[in-house]
């Protein structure tokens, strides 16, 4: 790979949930805590911004929120100052720029941010936003969301491969368990054992309201910096080793295999084979769980089973402490919440924590040295996976 | 209409009107800049798309459907064909493509049901089923609402027919409803 190192050394995010607070405010409470989280750091050094935000055009009724964010965050950006939008993975999109950015030399020291305000006082309309993720004058007249389309996931792959509720209860039963030990996570102080799960109402069948991730207001943001400004500010860098993405599809009739998430196997091979290692080198992922569903399909696509062998994956605990690999210590979009923008960003955020040894010793992942990041958007049509690796040298 | 009804299949676009999915098309009806005034519901809060030739030059697919034909666009150079309906071929680039109708009938590839969170303008119908469907006799497959049934009575497999509709505003849309 061609230009130079580049790490994350330093994040945050806000409290995720339902919050009494607005996008801009999230925006400064998200700069206010980066700046705690790395002591070191001076407004001045910030050349750069990034600002991954899916809709706050609808939700915000807010555009042009780079310098927005830069204003409320105390930064005055001089070489890239943008916003990137890629639905749900906006977040990790804003990463990848900011990586890009500083590998080419046009940037030495990046923000990125994500901020969304998902719960309106009328919820109807955050979801007519929801709804024009999809392709909005074909699919979004007919009633298309998120929640039907990755029912319909389910459902052939119960079909396909004898997935069952309880199988995806497993993989909601685990992230939520995790988000226990995540004080910034939604459902940080509730319970979700399986036999409530499967209780629970059908949202959109065969999923149930444990099955999805929620509409969730928060903040994430993480620190970017070349190899030779790294000990600067960490000792614990998290290094971008490999980033892939791939998108194949907008419009559902052309989506394919539900159960068989090409995109996401492409963008992991890229990602992976930038970084030079297997799967199986990976010490711990955080991946796309906006669903039960997702999760399970994803240790497929992944190669982490075979296909099909997702949801007996999730039974048999293989991504659970003490199996093959922790998947979403941090608690998943499922436990954590999921604000569009934001999540791609706490993702990270959790990576460099794991490598740093900052989170709470019940998450923390034994000696960690590889981690995989994933991000799908939409329909699962776009998938975003970035490889790190922790301590080293660059 | 009953299931015994045979589709139409693939009848190619025979007016020069039908063909005018290009530039031309656009020519032929320079934007007023105004949306259709029957519409009471905002732009950006209606799912419903601007159908009106002064709004897009796929305006064609709205008029076939108001005659109850479901209509797409195939590229006659490299027989490439589209959902949703284009005006240029994503294959060959071409701005030259032709309209044809698409089966009537096909069967249910997966459904699922809206039983909360809809969008506005769509809670009314709630909970309604929605779902993927394979034409008959044909590659395409196709998302939309599916009527006629209640979701807990659908199947994979299940016939279903194509079933054009009037919106109150005087725009037309189409779903799926049940054969048995």
């Amino acid at each position: 790979m061609t230009g130079r190192s580049v790490a994350i050394v330093g994040g945050a995010t806000t409290l995720f949930g339902v919050r009494a607070t607005t996008w801009p405010e999230m925006a400064q409470e998200v700069g206010a805590a980066l700046f705690r989280a790395v002591p070191e750091l001076r407004s001045e050094d910030v050349d750069s911004l990034f600002v991954g935000a899916a809709e706050p055009e609808r939700f915000a009724f807010q555009s042009h929120v780079a310098p927005l964010a830069a204003e409320q965050m105390g930064l005055r950006p001089h070489r890239v100052i943008q916003r990137t939008e890629l639905a749900c993975a906006s977040g990790q999109s804003a990463i990848r720029s900011a990586y890009a950015a500083i590998a080419a030399g046009i940037s030495d020291v990046a923000v990125a941010v994500g901020v969304e305000k998902m719960n309106l006082p009328s919820m109807a309309e955050a979801n007519t936003s929801m709804g024009c993720v999809m392709d909005r004058p074909w699919d979004g007249p007919h009633g298309a969301t998120a929640p039907p389309f990755f029912a319909m996931v389910a459902q052939r792959h119960m079909l396909e491969h004898g997935t069952t509720p309880e199988m995806m209860a497993a993989v909601s039963e685990k992230n939520h368990r995790f988000a226990n030990t995540n004080p910034h996570a939604q459902f940080y102080a509730k319970k979700f054992p399986r036999e409530k799960l499967l209780g629970l109402p059908v949202v959109a069948p065969p999923l149930r309201l444990g099955d999805c991730s929620s509409m969730t207001d928060g903040a994430a943001a993480v620190l970017l910096t070349a190899e030779e400004f790294v000990p600067r500010y960490t000792k614990t860098p998290a290094w971008i080793r490999g980033t892939g993405q791939y998108s194949d599809f907008h419009n559902l009739a052309n989506a394919g295999s539900l159960t068989d998430w090409v995109g996401l196997t492409r963008a992991a091979r890229e990602a992976l084979g930038r970084a030079k290692v297997s799967i199986h080198d990976i010490d711990f992922a955080e991946i796309h769980d906006c669903f039960s569903i997702s999760e399970i399909v994803e240790y497929e696509a992944l190669g982490l089973c075979a296909s099909g062998e997702g949801g007996q994956f999730a039974l048999d605990g293989r991504g659970d402490r003490g199996g093959d690999l922790v998947v979403n210590p941090r608690g998943g979009l499922l436990g954590c919440g999921h604000p569009l923008g934001a999540t791609g960003i706490a993702q990270a955020v959790e990576v460099f924590g794991q490598f740093a040894r900052t989170v709470p010793g019940e998450r923390q992942v034994p000696d960690p040295e590889w981690a995989l990041v994933h991000n799908l958007s939409g329909s699962a049509n776009v998938h975003s996976v970035m490889v790190y690796q922790g301590g080293g040298a660059s | 209409m009953s299931a015994e009804v045979k589709p139409r299949r693939g009848s190619v676009a025979t007016t020069s009107r039908d063909a005018a999915v290009g530039r031309a098309a656009e020519a032929a009806h320079p934007s007023s800049g105004a949306a259709p005034s029957k519409e009471k519901r905002p732009f950006l809060l209606d799912f419903f798309p601007l159908e009106g030739p002064d709004q897009t030059r796929l305006s064609r697919f709205y008029e076939r459907l108001r005659e109850g034909r479901l209509s797409t666009t195939r590229c006659p150079h490299d027989g490439e064909r589209h959902w949703p309906p284009r005006t240029a071929c994503p294959k060959c680039h071409s701005e030259e493509l032709e309209w044809f109708d698409l089966p009537e009938t096909g069967t249910i590839y997966a459904f699922s049901a809206v039983l909360g969170g809809a969008p506005l303008g769509l809670e009314e119908g709630v909970p309604f089923a929605v779902g993927l469907v394979d034409l008959d006799g044909d590659a395409l497959r196709l998302f939309g609402r599916i009527e006629g049934k209640p979701w807990t009575e659908l199947t994979i497999g299940g016939h279903v027919r194509v079933e054009p509709f009037d919106l109150a505003d005087g725009r037309v849309f189409y779903r799926f409803r049940t054969v048995d």
